[in-house]
C-alpha cells in the first residue's frame, strides 16, 4: 500500500511514537517459567506454551506473546486461555514490522489488570501447520514411515525469561534422531537435550534475556531437527470448496464439498502391486502411510448423502445416521461416514472426489418474527483430526431476494466475495457469499453464522415466476384458438 | 440494520435463542400438495380447451388465472418433493 505524500509523516510520527510506548512496556512483565510441549504429528503439530508471569508494574494487561519469523509462517492457530480456564482470552495481532525485532507479536489482553508482584499462568496453544515433511522422502509399498519437524529452539519473549524447557514429543517412543544444539553454555550447565521414551526434553534454560529482537535470535537461536516413525497416514487435504445452499420453500439446507484429497507422506518408490496390497490387507498389516479409507463425522440428521467422483457414483461407502437434533444444542452426537476411495491412496497421490448431503433447516436455522431476521450457522469444514486444509473456499448461497445480509465467520477469512447465483427457477438470481480460507487445521472447527431477510413477498417470487410462465402459455393457447387455419371453408 | 446482531459473540447468541426455522408449507405435506396442484391445473386446462371462444374472453381469462397460479405453487412443491430444493 502506497502512502500519499501529506500521510507519510504522520504515519512515521505515529508509527515511532506507539513502537516505543511497546518497547516501553517490555518491562511490565517477566516470565519466572516458560515450558513449551510440540506435539509432533502428521501434518500438524500441536504446540502449548504455558508462559508464569509476573507483573513489575501496576495495572498491566497486555502481554506480548513473541513467535519467530519461521514460527508464526506455519503457524495457523493461536489462542491464549488463563490456566484451568475455558474461555479464550482477546488477541490482537501485530504484522511482522522489517525494521524492528524479526518477530511477530500477539498482544493478550488479560481478563483482569495485574498489581506489581501478581502471577498469571497463561497457556497459548497454536497449531503448526507444514512443519513436518516425510524424511526418506520416498517409501516402498510395505516400509516405514518416518517424519522430520524442523523448528526454531528456543521460545522468544519481549520480558526476561528466567528459566524456560522445551519438551518435543513424538507420538510413539520411536524417535529416529535429534538435534543436539551447541553453543548454549550461557544459559545452560547440565546436558542440553534430554531423550526419554517418545519425548526429547531441552534445556532448563535459565537467565535469559529479553529475546524478541534479531540479534538475540541471530546469536543465540537455534534450529532443531527431529527424525521420528509416524505410524499413521499423514492425510492432506489439498483443496476443499464448499457449498451450502439454503432453501425455504423446501426447509432444506445443502451442503456439498469437493474435496481434493492427497496423502502427503512418502511417495511411492517403484510401481503399486496389487498382490502386496492385498496380502497386507489380508493380514490387517497395512503400512503405515498408506490411506485405504476415511471416516467423516457429519451433522446429526442428514439425508440423502452422495459421494461422487469424475467417473460417477463410488459406493463404497457406509453412512450411519444419528437423529436430529435441535438447532444449537450442546450435543456431541453425529453421523459417522465411512468412505473408501476407489483406490487406496499410496504417498504422494490424490483423490478428487464430491461430497454432499441435505439436512432440515430448522437444525441450523432460526427465525424472529419480531425482527424478520432469518439466522443460519454453516460449519466451516468437517474436521478430519490430524489434517490439514491447505485453501478452502465455503460459499453460501441464500433464497433469492435476501436482503441485509450479515456473514459473521469464527475466525478471520483472507478474502470475503458477494455474487449471484443463478439455478432452477430463478428470475433475479439468489446472493451468495464466498469465503476463502488458508491452512485449516483440526482446531478451525466453528460456525459461520449468516444473517438475512426474507418477506413474504419475496417468498413468492418463485411461485409468481412460474404462474406467470403458465400464463404466458394460457396466452398463446388463446390467441391461437382464434386463429383459422383450415385450407378450405 | 440496527436489530441485527453485530458481533460474533452477539450472532452467536442470537441463533440460540430465536425460534427453529418453520416453512410455509409442512415438507411432509409438499408432495401430496404438489399432486393436487398441479391435478387441479391439468383439470382447469383441460376445460380451458373446451371454452367457446368469444369476443371478450372473460370466461378463458379467468380460468387461465387460476390454472397458471395454481400451477406456479404446484410446479414448486413438485420441484420441493422431488429432492430439487429451490
Amino acid at each position: 500500500m502506497v502512502l500519499p505524500s501529506w500521510l507519510r509523516l504522520p504515519a512515521i510520527l505515529f508509527a515511532t511514537i506507539s513502537w516505543s510506548l511497546v518497547s516501553a512496556s517490555t518491562h511490565s512483565f517477566e516470565n519466572t517459567a516458560i515450558v513449551r510441549t510440540v506435539d509432533l504429528g502428521g501434518s500438524l503439530v500441536h504446540v502449548t506454551t504455558t508462559y508464569a508471569i509476573r507483573a513489575l508494574d501496576n495495572g498491566v494487561n497486555r502481554y506480548i506473546v513473541s513467535l519467530g519469523e519461521n514460527e508464526a509462517r506455519s503457524t495457523s492457530w493461536f489462542e491464549a486461555k488463563l490456566k484451568g480456564q475455558n474461555e479464550p482470552l482477546s488477541v490482537t495481532t501485530r504484522p511482522l514490522d522489517p525494521t524492528s525485532d524479526g518477530t511477530h507479536s500477539y498482544v493478550v489482553e488479560l481478563p483482569k489488570p495485574l498489581s506489581v508482584n501478581g502471577t498469571v499462568n497463561l497457556v497459548v496453544e497454536t497449531v503448526l501447520t507444514h512443519a513436518t515433511y516425510p524424511w526418506p522422502k520416498k517409501a516402498a509399498q510395505k516400509d516405514d514411515q518416518s517424519l522430520k519437524y524442523e523448528g526454531d529452539l528456543l521460545v522468544l519473549s519481549p520480558y526476561k525469561t528466567w528459566t524456560q524447557r522445551i519438551k518435543v514429543r513424538a507420538p510413539a517412543p520411536r524417535i529416529i534422531s535429534y538435534t543436539t544444539p551447541d553453543s548454549l553454555d550461557e544459559f545452560t550447565t547440565d546436558q542440553v537435550a534430554t531423550k526419554s521414551g517418545a519425548t526429547v526434553t531441552y534445556g532448563p534454560f535459565s537467565n535469559i534475556p529479553p529475546s524478541a529482537s534479531t540479534a538475540f535470535i541471530g546469536k543465540h537461536q537455534r534450529h532443531v531437527v527431529v527424525h521420528y516413525y509416524f505410524g499413521h497416514p499423514v492425510v492432506e487435504i489439498a483443496s476443499l470448496k464448499r457449498v451450502a445452499e439454503i432453501s425455504h420453500w423446501g426447509a432444506n439446507l445443502n451442503i456439498q464439498n469437493d474435496i481434493v484429497l492427497r496423502n502427503a507422506g512418502p511417495t511411492l518408490k517403484g510401481q503399486f502391486a496389487r498382490i502386496e496390497h492385498q496380502s497386507q490387507t489380508f493380514y490387517n498389516r497395512l503400512a503405515p502411510h498408506i490411506i485405504p479409507s476415511l471416516t467423516f463425522h457429519l451433522p446429526p440428521g442428514i439425508h440423502s448423502a452422495y459421494y461422487y467422483d469424475l467417473n460417477g457414483n463410488v459406493s463404497t461407502s457406509r453412512l450411519r445416521v444419528a437423529p436430529s437434533v435441535p438447532k444449537a444444542a450442546q450435543s456431541n452426537q453425529y453421523s459417522t461416514l465411512e468412505l473408501r476411495p476407489r483406490y487406496p491412496l499410496m504417498g504422494g497421490w490424490n483423490y478428487t472426489f464430491a461430497l454432499g448431503w441435505d439436512s432440515p433447516l430448522a437444525d441450523s436455522a432460526g427465525y424472529d418474527a419480531s425482527t424478520g431476521f432469518y439466522v443460519l450457522g454453516v460449519p466451516v469444514q468437517t474436521v478430519i483430526p490430524g489434517a490439514v486444509v491447505n485453501e478452502a473456499e465455503v460459499k453460501i448461497i441464500f433464497p433469492e431476494g435476501a436482503t441485509d445480509i450479515g456473514v459473521f465467520p469464527p475466525f478471520d477469512p483472507t478474502t470475503e466475495q458477494r455474487s449471484t447465483h443463478i439455478t432452477y427457477l430463478d428470475t433475479i438470481g439468489r446472493p451468495a457469499v464466498t469465503l476463502s480460507f488458508k491452512n485449516l487445521t483440526d482446531k478451525h472447527d466453528g460456525l459461520i453464522y449468516v444473517t438475512y431477510k426474507v418477506p413474504l413477498s419475496v417468498h413468492l417470487r418463485k411461485p409468481k415466476a412460474v404462474s406467470i410462465a403458465f400464463g404466458a402459455l394460457f396466452l398463446v393457447a388463446l390467441l391461437a384458438r382464434r386463429v383459422d387455419l383450415s385450407l378450405s371453408k | 440494520m440496527s436489530d441485527s446482531p453485530t458481533t460474533y459473540a452477539a450472532v452467536k447468541h442470537f441463533h440460540k435463542v430465536v425460534p427453529a426455522f418453520t416453512p410455509y408449507v409442512p415438507v411432509g405435506l409438499l408432495s401430496y400438495l404438489a399432486f393436487i396442484l398441479l391435478t387441479a391445473t391439468f383439470g382447469l386446462a383441460f376445460y380451458f380447451t373446451t371454452l367457446s371462444k368469444s369476443t371478450i374472453p372473460t370466461r378463458e381469462a379467468m380460468v387461465a388465472i387460476v390454472a397458471s397460479a395454481l400451477g406456479g405453487f404446484g410446479v414448486v412443491a413438485l420441484f420441493c418433493s422431488v429432492g430439487v430444493c429451490v
